[in-house]
């Protein structure tokens, strides 16, 4: 497993990974797993212990773990890692980087090329609309980019 | 999307599918090549598509080619597709005739 | 450079982000064409910078936002049609245009000459929120409270490479109007807004949600009646992303919003909307009056100056030339400026195709445009073209202007103004052709005066199920099925899209090509022989009920 790392935060290994519903049990994981399925609020309870938020995507073309980020930063504030894996694609990386996730586990094919989500990172100046990222005003308007 | 091969007396298959970099629908002929003319077309038995098929998928990014699947035809010549979608494929949209695929160059 | 009328000016940040798309977009093309990307990777993401595969070729989709061009921007258009296409483009029903004989090949070229001129293709297809669409006679309408194309561009920018909604269930139709008179299909829509004066200034929005056509016609509900500016973006943040959490995505044809609303109920989606909005930082998506300003500053008004003696101009002129006089009639609107009128030009000659224009054509069309309309130029949901600001001595001048390029056909809102999708001839996903058959409805009412007696009756045709002729919305409606490869048209009375929208009924059994444009012949002369006093088709139809046309249709000689 090759992890990447979409901003600041260095991505943390966790031996045990387990599913929502498994947390009430497992007093020692640190690391959960949601399905696109899952709400985020069910993880509510553990937001103390937990290190970790893994979202995986069953396709790249299911965008609910978008919103389960978004959701996770900005509704319960958490404020530890969210890693996306799965079927994913470097041409979502900077969604993905704006909605709160910090790390990606590395497709195994070519799309899973560090340089690919590198590029794509650095691809757009600006954007047009409010991330869970800090931003400032670029020009007047709607316009932002990441504060530095 | 594979479905069960009915074909009527006097009909065949031919493969097809649209070229990658110019989308232009082409027609898989007896040499393995595709061609932008229905006339070059192989026409095969439902047996023998079925493998020609499965090959032509798997050569498709080498080919350059999207899409590939089977089409029933007239076993005429040039063969005539049994289905006005086909039909239109092969000559080529019916409000522009200036673009008939057999007039153009 | 000056402002231009009517559309949001670029600066060089829009520009710069317009070439990081296209060099993304490049990168896209390269890595499918290397194997990296599956066709099936690159179909999602080619589809959201609007490049088809069709039946036989690749068809690029150009946006138009809120259906607003410059003449420099279309002269564009023209240039691209003559040489990346086949000498003529297609104005869509979202306001857009689309290009069908396009190479992939070329396609990075075609956006870099399309972003000299500020345009672009981002969104106009995929699951993700499309073109925004707007009322075709904005800022200029009589009958218009709020011009709403400042807000339409607001949610331009907004909906640009979203990153929580560029991954939606399905495809996602915004449309803003800001007349009382709706000429948007607002209820049609994914999302239909309408905008009036609120009391501090600053407009609110009436929100309808989950209307739409395709597979299954549902008339949109009103979600809220009066959201204020600065809630706008907040609202629709928290809209969207109950559908993205809550929508279906084991099914397409189940899996836009109006199912969503449908299954749960309008007042669960509301709550559930407000609980979003409870949880959001509502300062963070806050829409500032400054920000507002800001945009609203880089659009140009006209400057509407017309000599005194205008209106009696052009009644003189009508008087004395009846065929211009018919013209006047059928394709032109009131304006708020008493010196001004606002005139639409038919891309629906008779016989020909619906939204299509050659490179000519639109050449002169941006020609025309600069001389008699500020260089403005709008794009209709009913594939037409509209000049905005026409001063009324001078209309007859741009008259004759279309005339010399077959622009002059005096037939919009009337039978022959027919909207069709591009159907089995271009389309992958059709199941007949919508062309032929609009054509050759076309060539029997092609008599003006014919066309004016029967008066306001609008044919929509789509060519399947998808509905993007909008069949369902049509006065009389026409949905191409395949029949054992044979096509077969299922006829609809009493669809419209205005205010007071309604799904048109299905008559009864589809009907075979050669008979349909004869069944549709008989449902006009039954509407011409029972219709009372001013009484249109829709008021016949309403008040007579639907046995007797159904039997005028299937009647058999």
């Amino acid at each position: 497993m090759k992890l990447f790392e979409l901003g600041e935060r260095t991505a943390q290994v966790h031996d045990v990974l387990v599913t929502v519903a498994e947390l009430a049990d497992r007093d020692d994981a640190r690391a959960v797993l949601l399905e696109s399925a899952d709400d985020p609020a069910l993880v509510k309870p553990y937001l103390n212990r937990l290190e970790l938020v893994v979202l995986r995507f069953p396709i790249f073309r299911d965008g609910r773990g978008f919103t389960q980020a978004r959701e996770l930063r900005e509704y319960l504030r958490f404020s530890g890692e969210i890693r996306a894996e799965g079927h994913i694609l470097p041409d979502q990386a900077a969604f993905l980087r704006r909605c709160g996730v910090d790390s990606v586990v590395l497709p195994k094919n070519g799309n899973g090329d560090p340089a690919l989500w590198e590029k794509q990172l650095r691809q757009f100046p600006v954007a047009y609309q409010r991330s869970v990222l800090p931003e400032w005003s670029v020009g007047p308007g709607l316009r932002v980019e990441e504060a530095s | 999307m594979k479905r069960p091969v009915r074909l009527e007396p006097g009909q065949k298959l031919v493969l097809t599918a649209n070229r990658l970099l110019d989308g232009r629908t082409v027609w898989w002929g007896a040499d393995g090549t595709w061609d932008l003319h229905i006339g070059r077309a192989a026409l095969l038995d439902a047996n023998d598509a079925e493998a020609a098929l499965s090959r032509a998928v798997e050569q498709a990014q080498h080919d350059g080619v999207v899409g590939v699947y089977d089409a029933a035809v007239k076993a005429v010549t040039p063969p005539e597709p049994v289905t006005v979608r086909e039909k239109i494929r092969a000559y080529g949209p019916t409000v522009h005739p200036e673009f008939a695929v057999e007039t153009e160059q | 450079m000056s402002l231009p009328v009517g559309h949001y000016q670029y600066d060089r940040i829009d520009r710069d982000f317009l070439q990081a798309r296209i060099a993304e977009f490049e990168g896209q093309v390269n890595r499918r064409l290397d194997g990296t990307l599956s066709e099936d990777e690159f179909k999602p993401l080619r589809l959201m910078n609007g490049l088809y595969l069709q039946l036989h070729a690749y068809m690029l989709r150009v946006a138009i936002p809120y259906g607003i061009l410059d003449s420099r921007q279309l002269r564009k258009l023209g240039e691209i049609a003559r040489r990346y296409d086949r000498d003529y483009g297609h104005f869509t029903t979202r306001q857009n245009i689309q290009f069908n004989w396009i190479r992939l090949e070329d396609t990075p070229a075609i956006l870099r000459e399309l972003a000299e001129v500020d345009m672009h293709a981002i969104q106009t297809s995929g699951n993700c929120i499309r073109n925004v669409t707007a009322d075709e006679y904005a800022g200029a309408a009589a009958d218009e409270l709020v011009d709403p194309r400042v807000h339409a561009e607001i949610l331009r920018q907004w909906s640009t490479l979203h990153p929580e909604f560029t991954f939606l269930p399905r495809k996602f139709k915004i449309a803003i109007s800001g007349s009382p008179n709706d000429r948007v299909a607002a209820r049609f829509h994914d999302i239909g807004i309408l905008a009036r004066p609120g009391e501090d200034g600053a407009p609110v929005f009436r929100i309808f949600v989950g209307g739409g056509l395709g597979r299954t016609p549902i008339i949109g509900e009103e979600l809220f009646d009066s959201v204020r500016e600065e809630h706008l973006l907040a609202t629709l943040e928290a809209i969207v992303r109950v559908y993205n959490a809550h929508g279906r995505r084991d099914n397409i044809y189940k899996a836009r919003i109006k199912i969503l609303v449908q299954a749960i109920g309008v007042e669960a989606y509301r709550e559930a909307v407000e609980a979003e909005l409870a949880q959001m930082d509502l300062e963070r998506y806050r829409l500032t009056p400054e920000a507002v300003a800001a945009i609203r500053s880089r659009f140009a008004v006209p400057l509407l100056e017309a000599p005194s003696d205008a209106d009696a101009v052009l009644a003189e002129q009508r008087r004395a030339d009846p065929i211009f006089d018919r013209w006047v009639r059928s394709n032109t609107h009131v304006h708020r400026d008493p010196g001004h009128i606002i005139a639409t030009i038919s891309l629906k000659p008779a016989g020909g195709i619906p939204g299509d224009a050659t490179s000519a054509q639109i050449g002169r069309l941006a020609d025309l445009a600069d001389a008699y309309s500020f260089g403005e130029i709008r794009i209709t949901h009913l594939q037409n073209v509209v000049l905005g600001h026409v001063r009324k001595d001078r209309l007859r001048d741009l008259w004759l202007g279309l005339a010399e390029v077959g622009l002059a056909e005096a037939n919009i809102g009337l039978i022959g103004d027919i909207v069709a999708c591009p159907g089995l001839d271009y389309c992958a996903l059709a199941n007949a052709r919508s062309i032929p058959i609009a054509q050759k409805l076309g060539a029997r009412f092609a008599d003006t005066a014919l066309q004016a007696e029967i008066g306001a009756l609008r044919i929509n045709i789509s060519g399947c199920i998808n509905a993007c002729g909008h069949h369902h919305a049509g006065h009389i409606g026409l949905l191409g099925v395949d029949k054992r490869g044979e096509e077969f048209f299922q006829l609809t009375v009493g669809g419209r899209a205005e205010n007071g929208a309604a799904i048109g009924m299905i008559l009864g059994a589809a009907l075979p090509e050669d008979e349909t444009v004869d069944a549709i012949a008989r449902l006009v002369d039954c509407y011409l022989g029972r219709r009372e006093g001013g009484e249109t088709f829709l008021d016949t139809l309403t008040r007579l009920g639907h046995e007797p046309f159904r039997e005028a249709a299937y009647e058999t000689v």
